[in-house]
């Protein structure tokens, strides 16, 4: 019957450079597209909150008053909800994980404020929604998600208007409209 | 296209009173227990015994009143216990004649029946 | 049998019976699970399980998460057989609301199911070769199960949990590129892993412990009601990914079945489901077509639907209930290790003391997944 047939294998082995890595002395080579933490480039960033609503954990949190974008490192589960819907891409994933500490740690940036803009500058796609009057039924949720307060809506005198300065063009309207009449070109 | 054997839905109601003869049929007919799901609706529990044979799925659906007791098919399933003991112990249904009866010892919870609280 | 509070107090044969706790810590037994071992003079005479350590109640999460947030919640359920939840649960919702998948996401979603399993097995091979005192092995297996978890890495971003898997389609897309660099490392692997098949199924010291130990007949494992490799290894020849998701009919898929039912019949299955996986990925990168990776989903959840899929540790159902909101009612994943526990039972009775670490490996336990 056989016996040590593994014994080819450890020989190889013995010669060989180890298969693990020193880790904390040799630091760590990332892979592109690995998930560690989200981080931030405050330049960009127009306080819309679409990243609040969509992560799973809660763990953003921004507040428009106080000019603040906040995120609570240990409930973040590096799923990539936020930097896959932020409309100006502000938001990045870093290879890097949070390191393991005995307090949670939350990271708060103060986001500038933006310049008086004279011309629409583009954003997203760069233009605002168009309303057909056909099918639109005067409901008032587009009004209700925009997260700059563009839209207004009157059901009794059937009017649909939106403010081409403060749109952002992130799409949301158009995502919520029931009957799919608003479209952003 | 071959054959989509998963996209089969078929369910089935039954009483809960026929429900032995119902299972004794099933088994001459050589299908084999999958799963038995319970959810919580307005005053019933509603299970559904899932069946397989040959990878297509059929499926029977049985409505108990809350507190009505109903008739274990552990004699003609044994491995049945696993998942009676789960929803004795999670939503409450209780079982007659359990080949295995862990008497409410099987999950380990801090509070009865979690998932059909009694306010 | 009564309840395990009754104490057996009269013996048949002249033999003392003794019970034995065993587990949920022990450094043997690879998972949280505690059995009672009525034991007659070394002899195992009955077996009763008991689980409970880490329900985490995360079926009843659908209260309060939306079906499309979901899906973070049922892929974190076990590490192991992480993408497989994924799929199940999307596959399910997406029956439900009657959505079809791109062909793109079809193949993408087959290659990444088969890598799960390829790392599943390799992790359980090393489980194995430590169970029985072999750790040079054992470390070796799990060196080669790198490579599987640096290619998940590269593609998706996450070594375990990958995050990929959404309802409607897939979040990230792999180019030509990256799917070449795959196939020339799997075939890597092949000539590695060749070397340690010969050390499983040849070496004299693992056939002394595997061979006879824990047989299960072909009608026991029918009417036991046992699933995956379990009951490959008896005969039965029941493997999900003939029921048609996926494109495993399209690649020529046949399942792997031994007939002896003992632990080195269950090892040579999975051992060969191993070499398969490989031939299905390059298979369907060969075949691949280019095209979206995604379709829109809107509105709401109604109606239900129930959909199986092949773990690496046997049959998965998911069933999904909708009620008309972004919540779903229900939710219902049974997980193989839950089916195969009876079986597991029924074949420590009449087994010796010493061998009992290695039956309760030889199911694949995942305890995780069997207490959500």
């Amino acid at each position: 019957m056989a016996v040590f047939k593994i014994g080819k294998v450890i020989l190889r082995s013995l010669f060989k450079k180890p298969a693990t890595l020193m880790y904390p002395i040799k630091p760590r080579e990332w892979q592109e597209r690995t998930r560690g933490h989200i981080e931030i480039n405050e330049a960009d960033c127009i306080l819309c909150g679409i990243c609040a609503k969509r992560c799973p954990t809660l763990a953003i949190n921004v507040d428009k008053a106080a000019r603040t974008w906040t995120i609570e490192r240990m409930l973040c589960i590096q799923c990539g909800a936020c930097a896959e819907n932020c409309p100006k891409k502000c938001l990045l994933m870093k290879p890097d994980y949070t390191s393991p500490d005995v307090v949670k740690v939350t990271d708060t940036f103060n986001i500038p404020d933006a310049e008086k803009k004279t011309e629409k500058t583009s954003a997203g796609s760069g233009a605002a929604p168009v309303c057909d009057r056909e099918t639109c039924i005067y409901c008032g949720i587009c009004a209700k998600q925009c997260p700059c307060n563009a839209i207004t809506v009157d059901r009794k005198e059937k009017t649909w208007e939106v403010d081409e300065n403060v749109c952002i063009s992130c799409g949301i309207c158009v995502e919520k409209c029931p009957k799919n009449s608003l479209k952003i070109d | 296209m071959s054959d989509k054997k998963y996209m089969v839905q078929e369910f089935v109601a039954v009483e809960s009173a026929t429900l032995l003869e119902y299972m004794k049929d099933i088994k001459a007919e050589g299908y084999r227990l999958a799963q038995i799901c319970a959810m919580k609706k307005e005053g019933d529990i509603e299970l559904i015994y899932s069946f397989d044979k040959d990878h297509l799925m059929k499926n029977i659906r049985v409505i108990v009143p809350e507190n009505q007791e109903i008739e274990s098919i552990s004699d003609i399933y044994w491995y049945a216990f696993i998942y009676e003991n789960e929803m004795h112990d999670l939503f409450g249904v209780k079982f007659r004649h359990l080949a295995l009866d862990y008497g409410g010892n099987f999950f380990k919870v801090s509070e009865p029946t979690p998932w059909n609280p009694k306010e | 049998m009564e309840s395990q509070r009754v104490e057996r107090k009269e013996v048949k044969k002249m033999g003392k019976r003794t019970i034995i706790p065993f587990g949920p810590q022990h450094p043997v037994l690879p998972e949280p699970v505690h059995l009672d071992l009525v034991i007659e003079d070394e002899r195992v005479v009955e077996a009763i399980p008991s689980i409970g350590y880490i329900h985490r109640g995360l079926e009843k999460l659908v209260e309060k998460k939306e079906y499309t947030e979901m899906v973070y919640v049922i892929e974190r359920i076990c590490g192991i057989c992480s993408f497989g939840h994924g799929w199940g649960y999307c596959a399910a919702v997406e029956g439900a609301m009657d959505i079809k998948v791109p062909e793109r996401a079809e193949y993408l979603r087959t290659i990444w199911h088969e890598l799960g399993r390829m790392h599943s097995h390799l992790l359980w091979l090393g489980l194995l070769a430590d169970g029985f005192g072999f750790e040079s092995l054992f470390m070796h297996c799990w060196r080669i199960r790198e490579t599987v978890l640096d290619i998940f890495e590269e593609t998706t971003g996450g070594r375990v949990i990958f995050s990929v898997c959404k309802v409607g389609g897939l979040r990230k897309d792999v180019d030509a590129k990256t799917l070449e660099k795959m196939s020339g490392l799997l075939n890597g692997i092949k000539k590695e892993l060749q070397e340690l098949t010969d050390v499983f199924l040849e070496d004299r010291s693992v056939k002394n412990r595997l061979c006879g130990v824990g047989v299960l007949s072909k009608e026991e494992a029918e009417e036991l009601g046992a699933v995956g490799p379990m009951a490959r290894a008896s005969g039965v020849a029941q493997d999900m990914r003939m029921a048609g998701h996926g494109k495993y009919l399209e690649l020529g898929f046949e399942p792997v079945v031994e007939t002896d039912g003992d632990c080195y019949a269950r090892c040579k299955v999975r051992l060969r489901e191993v070499f398969q996986s490989i031939d299905l990925i390059n298979k369907a990168i060969d075949e691949i077509p280019e095209g979206d990776i995604a379709v829109p989903v809107k509105g709401n959840v109604d109606g239900e639907f129930i959909t199986r899929m092949e773990q690496p540790r046997g049959e998965a159902i998911y069933y999904a209930k909708g009620q008309g909101t972004k919540f779903l009612e229900r939710m219902r994943v049974r997980t193989p290790t839950n089916a195969n526990i009876p079986a597991m039972v029924k074949t420590l009775q009449g087994c010796d003391l010493a061998d009992v670490p290695m039956l309760v490996l030889t199911i694949d336990p995942c305890i995780s997944c069997t207490e959500r």
